[in-house]
Parts: C-alpha cells; structure tokens; sequence
C-alpha cells in the first residue's frame, strides 16, 4: 500500500516545500501544508515581515517581492525559494482548511509548535475513518541551510517508514531510535486517528 | 432472478478465480448488486457471501469486510447473517483484514445502537432483529476487547483500542454534548442519555458500568506500558485523553492516572521513551484547552507536569487563550446583567439571559464553554438539591438547555450528576444479585475516593423523609460542598446556619432563595451578594473597576436578587423551621470519611456556625476571626457604600492577621491571572463537589479592598526581600525574583512600593542580582500589558518603575557605571518618558546663575554612549536616539557638542542605516548656518539684538526634522518657517553658532570626503563668519584627508562657483607642509589650463613646478596683485627639496625682463613692481645675482626694455657695482646704444648718475652723443673736461671727441687738454680695483 505524506511547517514555505520537492523527486505521494495564522516571509527587517493569505499563489509574493526589493529578496534567498516552490506547486496551503485532502499515512513536522496544532487539529476532527496517521516531528530551524539538510533527513526517515509500510506502527520505534542515535537530532512522534 | 444468478456466477468467480484482480473486480459487482436489489432478496445470497470469509487472499478478505459494513448499514434487518463474518475477520491472521474489520464493526456498532434507540423512540419498541443484531455487536464489544489485550499486532490492538474509546464515549453520559452544537452539529453524535429508561435490550446503567470497566481495562493497560510497543501507549494516551476531554466526570481520574504515569515509564526503554512523554505532554496540553471545571481546578497540577516536561510556555500560552475567553464570556454575560431592566420577572430574566448567552456563544465558540457549563452546573443541581420542590423554572431550564436531545427524554436523566450516575450503576449492579456483585466490586476499586465519598453524600438525599429531611439534606450537601476554606467567609457574612445556606444557594443554584431570606434577615443576605457579585468585578479588572463604587448599580441587577421564585416560601419556612443545633451535627458527621483537612475546614465551619450564632443579633457586624486555620484568609470586601453593610467590616486587624497566615504558595497563586482561574470553582459548588476530596486544600479566594490588596502586595514583597536576603541558592533567586515580578505587576502604581523596590534593588545591583530582577519585572509588566490590551495599567506601572529605576540608578552610581544603559537596551520597551529622560541626560544644559554649566561632562558621555547603545541595539527607538544625538552635536556647549560630534561621526556615521539621516542633518544644520544669512543680507535687516532666538528655534526645528526620511521636505519645511521668522530677527550667525552648526559637517566630512563639495559649493554665499568658521575647519580637515585624497581632488578638479578663495586656501594648506602630491599638481595645473584661469591657484605648487612650466605662466604671475607675486615669487624661488628651485634669482630676474608688455599684456608698471620688489629681497638678490643677471641680459637682443632701469637700481642697492656697470654701460656703448632711444635715456640717466666714474664710457660716445649729452647735462662738462684734459686720457682721445669738449680749439693746449683724462683715468682705475 502507498502511503500518502504531508510535510508540515509553518508558512508552507521552506522546510515544508524542500521536504516536498525531495519527496516529489522520489515518487513519493507527498503534500505539503503550513500551520501558521498566515503565511510570513522576512522583511526588510525582522519587524516588517511580509504577510500574505495562505492561498495567496507563490508567484503573486515573488511578484510582489521582486517589485520591492529585488536585491534583498535575492541575497536573502526568498525569490530562489519562491521560484522553487512555484514549480511544486501553485500556493501555500494551510493544514488546518485542508482536511477535505483526505487523509494521510505518515505527516511530518518540522516544528514542535507547528507538531502541536497539527495533532490538535486532527483530535478536534471527528475521526470517522478509524484511519492511523503517524505525525512524526523533526525539529529544523527556519532558515535554507537546515532546511536542505532536514528535507534530506526527511526524505531518507520516510524511505524507511515506506520500507516498513504496513507495519510501521510496530517499526517507528526503533526506526526513530536509530535515527535518533545516528544523527544526534531531536525527534519524536505521535499517532492520531482519521 | 437474473441479478441472483449473476450475483452468484460472480460470487464462484470470487471464490475460486485464479486472478486476484478477477476475484476483486467480482467482488465489487456482487455488492453493487446486492446493494441495488431488495433487502430481503439479497439477505438470501448472504450466506454465499459469508462463505468468501475463508478465502486464501488478504484483500478478499478485506473487501469482504467493507462490503459486510456497507451492506449491514444499508440492510440493517438481515445484517445478523453477516455478522459471524465480522466477527471471525476480527480475528484474521491478517492485520489488514483485522483492522478493517474494527473498523467496520466500529461504524456498524454505533450506527445499530443509534438505529435502536431512534426506534425505540418513535416506536416505543425495538424490533426483535434489532435485539439479534445488538447481541452480535456485544459479542463483537468483547472480542475486541480480548483483541486489545492479547493479540500483538499493532495496528490491530491500535484500532481495537480505538474501537473502545469509541465505546466509552458512547455510553459516558455526555453533559458536554449539547454544548458543542458548532463543533460536532455536522453529526448527530448518539449518547448514552439518549436511551430512555425502560429499553427492553439496552440497559444504560449497564453499559455505563460497562463503560467503566474499560476504562478500568485501559488503565491496567497502561500500568503495563512498558511491555508495550510505543505506538500503542501513545494511542492509548491519546484514546484516555480524549476520553477524559469529551467527558468531564472521567477527568479527574484519567488525568491523575496520567499524571502520575510520568513518574514511571521513564525506567523503560522499549519504545520511543520521548515521544510516550511528548503524547502526554499534547494530553496536557489538549486538557488546557478545556474550559470546564474539573480542569480548571487541576490546572496547577498540569502546569507542573507541563513545565517538568518543558512546555511551561506552550501551557501558559494555551491558559491564556482559554482564560481569555473565559473573561470575555464573563464580561459579556455581566454587560447583560447590567443591562437589563430590573423588572423583569425571573424566568423571562433567566431565559432572556440564557437565550443571549446560547447566542453569543454560537457566534464565537469556545467561549461557549465555560459559560454553558457554569449555566448547565447550575440547572442541574438545582433539581438535586432542592429536588422535592416545585421547580417549574428549572424545569423549563432544562428544556431549553437540552434542545439537542429528543424531547423526550426526561430531564433528570440528562442531568445526572456523575455520583448520582454512579449510584445509579451501583444499583443496577445490585439488581442483578451474584452477577453484578463482581462488577460492584470492580467497580468500587477503581472508584476514585472522591466519587466514593460523593456518593456517599449524595445517598444522604436519600435518607428516610421524616421532618426536616429535606433541609437536613440540603444543609449537609451544601456543607460538604464546602471544600472550599474560602466559603467561610460567606458564613460569616451571614448571621445563622441558614443564611449560611442562602448565602450558598445563590453562588451555584438558579432557584434563588435569597429573597426569602430578604424578608428576614435583609442586611445580611443583601452582603451575601454583594459579596458575591464582587467578588468577580475585581478580579476581573481591579483595578478600572473600584467594587465600592460600582457594586451598588449592580446590586438590583443581580438575578439572585431579584428572582420571587415560587418555591422559595418552601424553602424558607422549611429551612427556618429547621433546629440549628441538628443541622450543624449533620454537617460535621457526613464528611468522616475525609481527609483531615477538610475535617478542619468542617471544624472551622462549625466554629464559624456558633460565632455567627453569637453574631445573630447585630448582623450588620460580621467579625472575621481566624486564628485556627493558617489556610483561611479572612474576606473583608463588604462594600462600605451601603447602608446595610457599616464600615466597621474592614478590620484592621484582620487585615493583619491575614498578612501573618499569607503563605509563599498563596502569593503565587495571587496573580490576577490564576485567581480568575479560579474564579469558577468559587462560584460554582457543583464543582467543588466533583472534586472536593481530591484536592487537600483548594486555595482560599477572599475579596480585599483595593487599599488592602496594595497594603498586602507591599508587606508580601518587603518580607519576600528580606527573607531572601540571607538565601543566597540560584533557585531561591529565581523564585524570588519571578514572585516580586508579579506583584509589582499587581500594585497599581503605587509609590511607596517602587521606592521600596529600589531600595532593595540597588543594593545589589552590583551582583546583577537587581538588574535580574528589574528585568523579570520589566518583563511580567509588559507581557501583561502586551497580553492584555484592554488593561493598560500594567503599562502604566511599567513606565513608572521603568523610568523610576532609570532615575535612581542615574543618581546612584557614577557616570562610569554601565548599568543604566544596561538597563535600558534589555527593557522590553521604553516608553517616550524615559526617552525623554535620556534626552534630558545629553542635552538638558543645566547651568547656575552664573551661566557656568554645572554639567558632569561624564554624565553626556554616558547618555550618548547609551543612545549608541540603543541605536546599535534597538532598531525601534533608533530614531528617538539618533535625534538625541544629533541634537547634541548642535549643542551650544562645546563640550557636550564635540563628544556628541565624535560620537556621531566615529561610531554613528558608521552604520549604514542612519548614515544618510545624519548626513541630511548636518547638511541640514550647515545650510542653515549658511542660508539663514543669505537671507537676512538679502534684507538687510540687522538686529543685533535677537540674536539668540532664533537659533535656537532653527536648531530645535531641523532637530526635529533630522528624523524625517523625506529631506526635501523637510528642507522646504525649514525654509518656509525660516521665511516666516526672518523678518522680524536679525539672522546674521554669530562665530561661535556658525561653528556649533557645521562641525558636525566637517567631522561627517573626515569620513565621507565627498561631503566636501557641498561645503564649496555653498562656501561662496555663506555669511563671513561662516567663512571663518569653514577656514578654521579646512585646515583639521585637509589633515586629516591628505592630499592625494581622491575626493578631494575631485572637488578641486571642478570647483562650484564663488569657491575660489576656499580653493586656494585648500590649496595653501595642502602644500604648506607637505610636498603636493603628483595627482594634487595635475589636477590643479588641469584646472588652471581648463577652467579656472586664475593663476594664482598655481602659486602654492609652484615648489613643485620645474622652470618650463614656471615660465610659461610667469607672466600671468607678474600679472597678480603684488602681494600674491610676491607670494609666489617666494614660492618659485623656495623650490622643493628635491628639485631645487624652479628658478634662480638671477633667472626670475631676467623672466621678469624678459616680459614684453605688448606681448604678454601686462603693463610695464607691473614689471617694474616685481623687479622693486626683487630688489627689496636683498638676501636673494643680491649684487652677485644681479650682476649674473644683469650680464647675461646685456648680451640679449634686443635689450630688456627694462634692462637700463634695473642697472641704475641695481647700482643704487649696491653702489659698488659701480665698475661691474661701467662694464655694462661700455658694452653698451660698443652695441650703440644711442641707436635704442628708450634704453638711452636710461643709459644716459645711469651715466649722469655714475659719474665720475663714467665718464671714461662718456668718452666712449660718439662726439654728437657725447654734445647732446653735455648738452642734457651741462653740469657734467666742466668735470668731464677736466676729465678728459689729463694728459694720459686726452692722448686717446679722438680729435671730434676733444672738439665737442673744447679741447680741441685752443691748439697750444690741445696736447695738455688731450693728455688731461688720463691720470684720473688711471686713478680711477685704481680706485674701481680697490672697489671691486
């Protein structure tokens, strides 16, 4: 059985969206979402964040960004990662006004805020479907360099879990604990029901 | 028939087709057959169905499954045939067919229980399949439930444990239900309270108790976690968590099973061990979230949990969202209550009010919650406490309040408080004799104390009904619901055991008996709600809202008062025909199962029930007394207002009394916030009673006056102080430091604390210990004023001690000290007072009558190292700052201004975010140095008088501006108002303000060379006095750039207009003591060549020029005033070290010769000048140059015009060139000199002069020359004939020269007159040797 991901960060921008190309690339059955109240991208200063609707299309912000400030936009890599994530996917998505996307197997967070609304969310629903999902966080900071670096970590801890499969509720524990001790980085999961 | 045999051919094929796909795809069509013909005809292919059960394939097996659910939902009646199939997939081999099978069992269970009861409903039967049907969903129940503990797939167990939650959820009765009709109202969710009492197959006490013992099951379950896989202990924890946040009654135990769960699994280290703890922590976390009592009143204990696992801040952030909408919930329903018209009968008030609420609610859904639940507390136990009386308005409560349960379903079913249902299964399992008495046991173990002891009390409702049994009842309850060591106070503010009912009624129950007791006891009871009713008003704002002040207006508004029930007649002839003394028995007998604490809180109650006795006569006076309990606060908050209720309820020694018992844990617990927490638990006893034994003691809620809640703060903070300074361990500190933090935040801005602070504060400050401490201060005040953005007396707090502090430890330590500046770059925010204060640091010029500044130089330094400080740190109040600073630099006290300067232009200037607002500044200041004058010329106005004030407005003018972004605006701003004020000052700039205005530039102007041009582009309007300024400036300046500065050079390669005396000063200085660098030489002689024709720019790198570029420009030179010649004569003739001079002396001389007038447009005059000026230079000139010049200009052709006129200077400077001249002049003469009329004349002049030593050249002359000459000067004739008449000369002479001297006529003495010349010749001779 294919198991479907969701990859979730905060703004649906950048630990979200590398971990989604990565996964893409793979051939995985990836999505991606971001939890935030909006979706922010750094200012010219860190009081003036860009503040857009999730919805708002990535290349309206790269648009938008361009016309402000190409040159900063450019140093502090925004417009490579909007132009990267417009050729994923169109916009920004939020976790919570996406549950009709139906349900996924294994949904990764990249926060522990972040991992907190998403198991919120999914124990307000009416979990009907009896369905397991696996909600795994691995704690990235927000910036390009980790976020390359955690997609990649991403990536290689779903390879596993798709290896496991159907019997990944009774793999997740060691395959978190290896990990865990082969790369020294913060990880836990949680389970939740459809 | 066709359909039947195709279903079956499909079914064979199903079966026993080789191909998967095949027997899959044949699948899909019998159930789309199945589903598409008629139940009863398709129930006969069932058992064809049934038979795929055994099929070797998983994935039949699978679809199977999901067909059984689909069809069993579809054709309920004959789903019982298909059941076996479920329940033997249950036990596949296979967890996918396993899984599949719970959950379609899942889905058929819940759908046949909700089937049945809906029959049940309409009908008033349930058909007898249903009964067959629901006895497989029980078989079904329990082999799940063995699956959860035996079986080991994961996900199986997984699902099974899902399956269960399901369960419990189903048949919990489910008090939340209707409050969440936003959340859940897409589905109509079954519950237990549905089922009508009476069903034939559906017992709900059984299932409850049922329900029960699963839970039980689950937490043996987790007790055994560690043998379990991870995955199934989370599930299992998120199953119990959603157990025990859908259904209140179940929290108190799940959540202390929980609790208490963290303490032992860390041992194990089978599963993942931190995501087991990160489950709970998100248990926790979702608990927080609920908004119903039982969690509110643990909130502590989780918040312990929470922060021992790291998610203090996650928590706090969840109770402040929850308690946010709590208070907004509370305020809107108090809006109401104030609003609404007194007369309003009760019901109409009552169920106006609920509708308004329900309204609310809906519109904004979480803050339903609480609301409702305090609304449903009350409704339901109304009917249990005073359940034997008339209650019709409770009853119509209810109504309104189950709207979503069938209408049928009898109230005080749906209302069951959780002991009642327990009693309730406890009876039913009492009623099934032998079999039930396992489960009673069961159920009695896992009891939690609490609901034992609940239960307990409740049954004494059901004590024999001999009079006065209903009072007795409801005495004991309300006393045993006094877990609370808080409700004493309302004891006390009653005089008797039944106003102490009363006084309880109306906190928790509708039907309010408090007007009842009016008739009666009025003071008492009317301070009864009062107290009540303010209870919550401060707390919720105590400090906008002053109780005194306010309650009166409430009182008539409050529904307790005003409600004329209809039972209430009852109650009070029933409660006051009550013996006292009995009722007080009771209360201390029913609680002897508790824990001692509440023993004594029941000790007290007695203790208070006989003081009140004592007190009943004069019940205006309550006193408090308390010397027993060290728990108990004593409540003085009577409002003093009222005539009812005197003055003397503020007892002073109460009040000390209370600051003696005040425990450390209390004044944590005194944050507004966490009383508003608790605020619910004080004014709902249902709740107490929920959880009374569980707690030792819940905290104690006593209302203060304003006056003494500061009076406490303050005595809570000075012993916090002084007891913590014999502590010295980092945890004291931080606990003490977070302890004052919250108080201050308390205190409303109250003086005598803050000093007091500081006091304490600075004592350490040393140690970091009070810059700690102001922070965290700093830090609470403001996250409350952030948090709270109705409140802003946190801010106001804030700014005071903030700006306080600042003070004091500006007065406390010296100016070296760093604190301060510490202080304000880590406050969270700095408030414009305190910008003030450190505008006033730098800039306030304090000065004594004498006008002489009393200001510590130090002290400026400080203030602008921390307004650097801030700049750099701080991008919000960078702005603020930098005008500070630059303010300073345009102070008028040199001082303050060039520290100010330095600072700006070493550090400031720097950073590239504000260089170009210092930039606009300073051009800003310097164009008003400059412009102000150009205006005032341009009028001509002078008043020296006014001088001073208008400057300084300009000053503070462009200081404010500087901030602006927009220079051009605030150019044009400036200038319009400078334009205003003109006419009437006088605007010319004094020195001393010309050089306080445009320092600042000049030091911007070391940094950024290119700043230079604006000074010469500007430098030819400016005022003199500016000039002089720039002058002075220039020089500092150019040092500091160094000739070969590019910028500079650039400036100097294209001056502005009006720039050439600052040119030329440039230029001075550049080479006045450094050799001109090449670049500098090019680009001034580029200059000169292109634009600017004005040599004298060339005269100060005239050292450095060699003699061809001297001499091409030399006449330009001669050209100049005389005093610039001279000055650059100087320069030709001082030569650089490495070339030597650009010309000799001897070679200026001839250049100057040299110079035809016609020719190089220059008058002769000028000429001349240089050679007298030449002359005057007598160390340079001197008679060997002039005589080396001399010669080699006598050999020039044509002669130097001046040639003759130099000669005769030369011989007046120095006489003894007389025979080096006669040389000259014989020269002459051979080069016929006559011949050059305008040199003759000279020659002549110089001849006449010279004599006698030239009349040997005057022989020379032809003999007409020599007649005209003697004719010119007929003086000479007779010395120059005695001359010629010596013997020796007149021999050498011609005869014609003799003729023309006469000597010739007289033929006898024509010999002696020829011989006659020559001994003076001779002597002459002589006489020039020895003069040579």
């Amino acid at each position: 059985m294919r198991l479907r991901y969701a990859m979730v960060c905060s703004s649906n921008q950048n630990r979200s969206m590398e971990a989604h190309l990565l996964l893409k690339k793979q051939g995985f059955d990836v999505s991606s979402y971001g939890t935030g109240s909006h979706v922010k991208l750094p200012g010219p200063s860190i009081r003036e964040p860009n503040v857009y609707d999730f919805g708002t299309p990535y290349k309206q912000m790269f648009d938008d960004l361009r016309r402000k400030d190409p040159d900063l936009y450019k140093r502090n890599g925004i417009l490579p990662m909007l132009k990267r994530n417009m050729s994923i996917k169109t916009a920004p998505q939020r976790w919570q006004d996406n549950a009709l996307d139906g349900s996924f197997d294994v949904v990764f967070t990249f926060e522990e805020k972040v991992f907190d609304m998403v198991l919120e969310d999914l124990n307000g629903r009416d979990q009907l479907l009896m369905k397991t999902v696996l909600v795994i966080n691995l704690e990235v900071k927000d910036n390009h360099e980790e976020a390359a670096i955690g997609g990649q970590l991403a990536l290689d801890l779903c390879l596993e879990i798709d290896a496991a499969a159907d019997f990944w509720e009774s793999a997740i524990d060691d395959i978190l604990s290896g990990f865990e001790h082969r790369h020294r980085r913060k990880i836990f999961y949680g389970t939740s029901f459809y | 028939m066709a359909s039947r045999d195709q279903a079956l051919s499909l079914l064979a094929a199903a079966n026993n087709h080789g191909d998967l796909a095949v027997k899959l795809s044949s699948l899909r069509q019998v159930k789309d057959i199945l589903l598409s013909v008629d139940a009863s005809f398709a129930s006969e292919l069932f058992p064809y169905l049934a038979g795929l059960q055994s099929s070797p394939q998983s994935l039949v097996r699978k679809s199977l499954v999901e067909i059984v659910e689909e069809i069993g939902l579809k054709a309920m009646e004959h789903a019982a045939i298909l059941m076996p199939v479920l329940l033997t997939l249950v036990r596949d081999a296979d967890q996918v067919v396993a899984s599949q099978s719970i959950i379609s069992g899942t889905k058929l269970f819940s759908s046949v229980l909700e089937e049945m009861t809906m029959q049940m409903h309409r009908l008033g039967r349930v058909e007898r399949w249903f009964e067959d049907l629901w006895m497989w969903m029980v078989k079904f129940k329990d082999i799940v439930l063995t699956i959860m503990l035996e079986v080991d797939t994961v996900r199986t167990r997984m699902m099974a444990l899902k399956f269960l939650e399901t369960f419990v959820l189903l048949f919990s009765p489910d008090n939340n239900d209707y409050r969440k009709p936003v959340t859940e109202g897409r589905r109509h969710v079954f519950n237990v309270s549905w089922i009508v009492g009476g069903h034939p197959i559906l017992d709900p006490v059984v299932y409850i108790a049922d329900a029960r013992r699963i839970i039980g099951v689950l937490f043996d379950l987790l007790k055994s976690s560690p043998s379990l896989p991870g995955c199934l202990t989370i599930t299992l924890v998120n199953c119990l968590a959603a157990i025990a946040r859908k259904r209140p009654q179940y929290f108190n135990t799940i959540s202390s099973l929980l609790l208490d769960f963290k303490l032992n699994f860390q041992t194990t280290k089978d599963f993942h061990a931190p995501s087991v703890q990160y489950s709970l922590r998100t248990a926790f976390l979702g608990f927080l979230r609920c908004a119903y009592s039982p969690v509110i009143e643990s909130r502590e204990r989780l918040l312990r949990a929470l922060r021992a696992m790291n998610a203090g801040d996650a928590a706090e952030q969840v109770i402040r969202q929850v308690d946010k909408h709590l208070r907004g919930a509370e305020r809107v329903s108090h809006d109401f209550h104030v609003t609404k018209d007194d007369e309003l009968a009760t019901k109409m008030l009552f169920t106006g009010d609920f509708m308004k609420r329900r309204r609310l609610s809906q519109s904004e859904d979480d803050l339903f919650y609480n609301n409702h639940e305090m609304l449903s507390k009350k409704t339901r136990y109304g009917p249990n406490t005073i359940s034997s009386l008339p209650v019709q308005t409770t009853d119509l409560m209810n109504g309104s309040l189950s709207m979503k349960e069938p209408p049928s379903v009898p109230v005080l079913d749906t209302e069951l408080t959780p002991a009642e249902q327990m009693i309730a299964i406890i009876g039913a399992l009492l009623a099934e004799g032998e079999r039930g008495a396992e489960s009673l046991e069961l159920l009695i173990t896992k009891m939690h104390p609490d609901m034992l002891a609940d239960i307990v009390i409740t049954n004494m409702k059901h004590l024999p009904k001999v009079s006065p049994p209903l009072i007795r009842v409801g005495s004991s309850q309300a006393i045993s619901q006094v877990g609370s060591p808080s409700l004493p106070s309302h004891i006390s503010a009653s005089p008797g055991t039944e106003n102490f009912l009363q006084s309880q009624v109306p906190t928790g129950q509708l039907p309010n008996p408090s007007v009842c007791a009016i008739s009666t006891m009025p003071s008492a009871t009317v301070v009864s709600n009062i107290t009540l009713e303010s209870r919550r008003d401060p707390r919720r704002d105590p400090r906008r809202h002053d109780p005194r002040l306010s309650l009166p207006a409430e009182i008539p508004s409050t529904p307790n008062m005003e409600q004329p029930n209809a039972m209430k007649s009852d109650w009070e002839s029933s409660s006051l025909s009550k013996p006292l003394p009995s009722s007080v028995a009771i209360s201390s007998k029913t609680p002897s199962g508790l824990p001692n604490a509440d023993i004594n809180t029941d000790e007290d109650m007695l203790e208070y029930a006989s003081i009140s006795e004592t007190n009943k006569k004069i019940p205006e006076v309550a006193v408090f007394d308390d010397a027993k309990d060290s728990l108990l606060n004593i409540e003085v908050n009577i409002p003093s207002d009222l005539p009812l209720s005197p003055r003397q309820l503020d007892d002073n020694n109460s009040i000390a009394v209370k600051v003696e018992v005040m425990e450390q844990n209390e004044i944590e617990m005194a944050d507004s916030e966490e009383l508003e927490e608790y605020l619910p638990t004080v004014t709902s006893p249902s709740v107490i009673e929920d959880t009374v034994l569980e707690l030792p003691s819940v905290p104690s809620y006593v209302e203060l006056t304003s006056k003494q809640e500061s009076n406490l703060l303050k005595l809570s903070v000075m012993r916090i102080i002084e007891s913590y300074k014999n502590l010295n361990g980092k945890d004291c500190e931080g606990m003490r430091i977070s302890l004052i933090a919250r108080l201050v935040a308390q205190i409303e801005a109250d003086d005598d604390i803050i000093v007091l602070l500081q006091r304490h504060i600075l004592e350490d400050y040393q140690l970091q210990k009070g810059h700690e401490l102001v922070l965290h201060i700093l830090y609470h005040l403001h996250s409350l004023a952030v948090a709270n953005s109705v409140m802003n007396s946190a801010e106001i707090i804030y700014e005071k001690f903030l700006l306080s502090m600042a003070k004091s430890l500006l007065d406390h330590f010296p100016a070296s000290d760093k604190s301060f500046s510490r202080l304000l770059g880590e406050a969270p925010f700095l408030p414009s007072s305190l910008l003030k204060l450190l505008d006033d640091l730098c800039y306030l010029d304090v000065s004594d009558d004498r006008g002489t500044s009393l200001r510590d130089a130090n002290r400026v330094a400080q203030g602008l190292g921390t307004a650097w400080s801030l700049i750099v740190g701080r991008p919000h109040y960078r702005e603020s700052c930098l005008d500070i600073a630059l303010k300073c630099a345009v102070h008028s006290q040199e001082e303050i201004r060039s520290k100010s300067i330095r600072l700006v232009a070493n550090k400031l200037y720097q950073l590239s975010y504000i260089s170009d607002a210092i930039e606009q500044f300073a051009q800003n200041m310097l164009l008003s140095a400059i412009d102000q004058n150009v205006l005032a010329v341009g009028k001509n106005i002078l008043q020296p008088g006014g001088n001073e004030q208008p400057e300084v407005e300009i000053c503070t003018d462009k200081t404010s501006l500087s901030g602006s972004e927009v220079s051009e605006t605030a150019t044009s701003e400036t200038e319009s108002t400078r334009d205003t004020q003109a006419p009437g000052q006088s605007s010319s700039v004094s020195l001393l303000d010309a050089q306080r205005l445009i320092s600042l530039f000049f030091a911007l102007c070391a940094k950024k060379p290119n700043l230079l041009y604006v000074v010469f582009d500007t430098y030819g309007r400016a005022p003199k006095t500016v000039k002089q300024t720039v002058h002075r400036h220039i020089p500092i300046l150019l040092r500091a750039l160094g000739s070969s500065c590019s910028e500079l050079l650039q400036v100097i390669s294209d001056p502005p207009q009006g720039s050439e005396n600052l040119l030329t000063l440039v230029l001075q200085i550049l080479t006045d003591e450094a050799v001109p660098s090449p670049d500098l030489i090019a680009t001034v002689k580029h200059l000169y060549e292109t634009k600017l024709k004005d040599v004298s720019i060339l005269i100060p790198m005239l050292p450095s020029l060699s003699k061809n570029e001297v001499l091409p420009i030399f006449p330009r030179l001669l050209d100049l005033h005389p005093e610039k010649f001279q000055k650059a004569l100087a320069h030709i003739l001082q030569g650089s070290a490495h070339s030597g001079p650009a010309l000799t002396p001897a070679e200026v001389l001839i250049a100057i010769h040299d110079i035809v007038p016609e020719k190089d447009s220059v008058p002769l005059k000028k000429a001349m000048d240089a050679c007298s000026a030449c002359f005057e230079q007598r160390t340079v000139f001197t008679q060997q140059v002039l005589a080396k010049a001399l010669n080699q200009m006598v050999d020039q052709t044509p002669l130097p015009l001046l040639f003759m006129r130099t000669v005769i200077q030369a011989i007046d400077a120095f006489p003894t060139l007389v025979d080096f001249v006669m040389e000259l002049l014989s020269k002459l003469v051979i080069r016929q000199i006559w011949k050059m009329p305008k040199l003759y004349v000279g020659f002549l002049k110089c001849v006449a002069q010279t004599q006698p030593h030239s009349f040997h050249v005057l022989l020379q002359l032809p003999p007409p020359q020599l007649e005209s000459f003697l004719s010119k000067y007929p003086h000479l004739r007779g010395p120059l004939t005695d001359f010629a008449s010596q013997s020796s000369i007149r021999a050498s002479l011609p005869r014609s020269t003799l003729s023309v001297l006469e000597l010739a006529t007289e033929s006898n003495s024509q010999q002696p007159h020829h011989s006659s010349p020559l001994p003076p010749d001779t002597s002459s001779s002589i006489r020039g040797a020895t003069m040579t």
